[in-house]
Parts: structure tokens; sequence; C-alpha cells
């Protein structure tokens, strides 16, 4: 199984302004500035109250 | 700060600290999975609503969650495993035992500092995307191929021969890399 034969080396702990920086950099590289969303259509019930749950503590995202 | 949203990544440093506990006790990181781990690849280019997680320890995960306010929702007619602050108006939820069936390689799980809180864990970005495929193969979101796209267009450095056989996998063998380009 490919997951199991193609090892990597574990990873270190990458600091998150790194992280950013390169994805800043590939943003303006590229002009993806979004990705399209999920429908949501394949929610499990679960999800689903739990993000109505979100919605009425105030959450917008 | 950082470029993130600052609500996301408030509840960013905060999985970072639960994280961290859990570290303490003996376990192994929690992963971010699924849209909350397309936002972390994407900086915030997509919105998520909740932190899908995976932890081969829910029970310890999820007293971690409380000890830092969470709470489960209740009322009628509410029914979830997720969990919710208040305060924050932000989930998380615990959907596997095991990275995308098992079938994640552990030792890809990308880990992101965020000082001082401490570490995130978050699946890797040619797994997500597997995972993306495998959601479009099936289907039942047509969206998700786009998604898959530009996230690896962002990510020009990742490991194209275990994205291939991951999105093989995910996908029933319909779909590889060749398909994430044109």
């Amino acid at each position: 199984m490919a997951s199991q034969t193609l090892k990597a080396k574990p990873k270190r702990a990458i600091p998150v302004a790194e992280f950013v920086a390169h994805i800043e950099r590939r943003r303006q590289e590229t002009g993806i500035t979004d990705l399209p969303r999920n429908s949501g259509e394949n929610r499990t019930e679960s999800k689903k109250a739990l993000l109505k749950a979100i919605k009425d503590a105030g959450g917008t995202w | 700060m950082t470029a993130y949203r600052p609500e996301f990544e408030a509840a960013l440093r905060l999985f970072a600290r639960v994280s961290e506990a859990m570290k303490a006790l003996g376990f192994q990181a929690p992963v971010l999975v699924g849209g909350a781990a397309v936002e972390i690849y994407s900086l915030s280019a997509i919105a998520t609503g909740d932190f899908d997680i995976s932890t081969g320890a829910q029970d310890a995960f999820e007293a971690e969650l409380q000890r830092n306010g969470f709470v489960r929702p209740s009322g009628p007619g509410v029914a979830t495993r997720g969990w919710i602050h208040p305060e924050l108006a932000l989930g998380f939820e615990v959907v596997s035992s095991t990275l995308l069936d098992g079938m994640a390689d552990r030792e890809r799980v990308e880990l992101l500092e965020f000082d001082p809180d401490g570490e995130v864990a978050v699946i890797s970005v040619e797994d997500i995307i597997a995972d993306r495929m495998g959601q479009y193969a099936s289907g039942s979101a047509p969206d998700m191929r786009e998604q898959a796209q530009r996230l690896f267009i962002l990510h020009n450095q990742a490991d194209l021969d275990y994205m291939d056989n991951r999105i093989r996998f995910e996908s029933g063998g319909d779909y590889g890399v060749a398909d994430l380009k044109g």
C-alpha cells in the first residue's frame, strides 16, 4: 500500500510565520485568492447540528 | 498575528494549547483534517465553520476541550458529536480515530508552531488534496475537484508520487495527479 511504503522523515515544526510567507508568495505568483466552498450537501446530521449551534452562538464563519 | 482570519488564528492557538495538553498526558497530538486544513493551506482563501479532528484518544481530547471552556450543544432536537465554545463561537468535532481511515501517512503530518501556544498538527497537503479528489470521485461533491486543483497549484512542492498514489486510492483508481492539471 502506497501510504505504508512511501515513508517520509518525521517533520520538524515550522514557525507559522514561515509557513504563511510561503503561501502568501504562492498566492501572489498564481493569483489564487479564493477556493470554491463545499456545498454542504453531504454533511452528517451531527455536523449540521454543530454548525447550527455555532451560528446560534454568534459564529459568523 | 498572521494573515489568517483573526478568529481562525485564535481557534488554531486554542487547538495548539489543547494539543500540547494532550501530548503532556502521553497521547499523540490530535490532527486537524477537513475544511479547516484547507483553510490553513489556502491562507483563509476559504472560511470554514468548524474544526474536524482525527485522534485516537477521543475521550481525553474531549475532556481537554471541556477544561478549555467547550460544551456539548444541547436542546430539543440537537444531536451532535461536536463541541462548541460559547464565547468564541467555534466548534470542534472528532471525525475519526485514524487519519483517513489509516491510509494517510502519519509521518507526513505538518506541524506548525504557534509560539507561545504550541504546535498544531495538520494533515499533509497531499492527503487533503487526495481527500478532496475522493469526495469529487464519489459524484456528490463536484466543487471539490476545483478546490483540490487550486491547492495543488498553491503547493507546488508537494510530493507528487505520494499524492498520486493517495488520489488513486481515494478515488477508487479513477483519478490521479494528472487530473489536477488543466
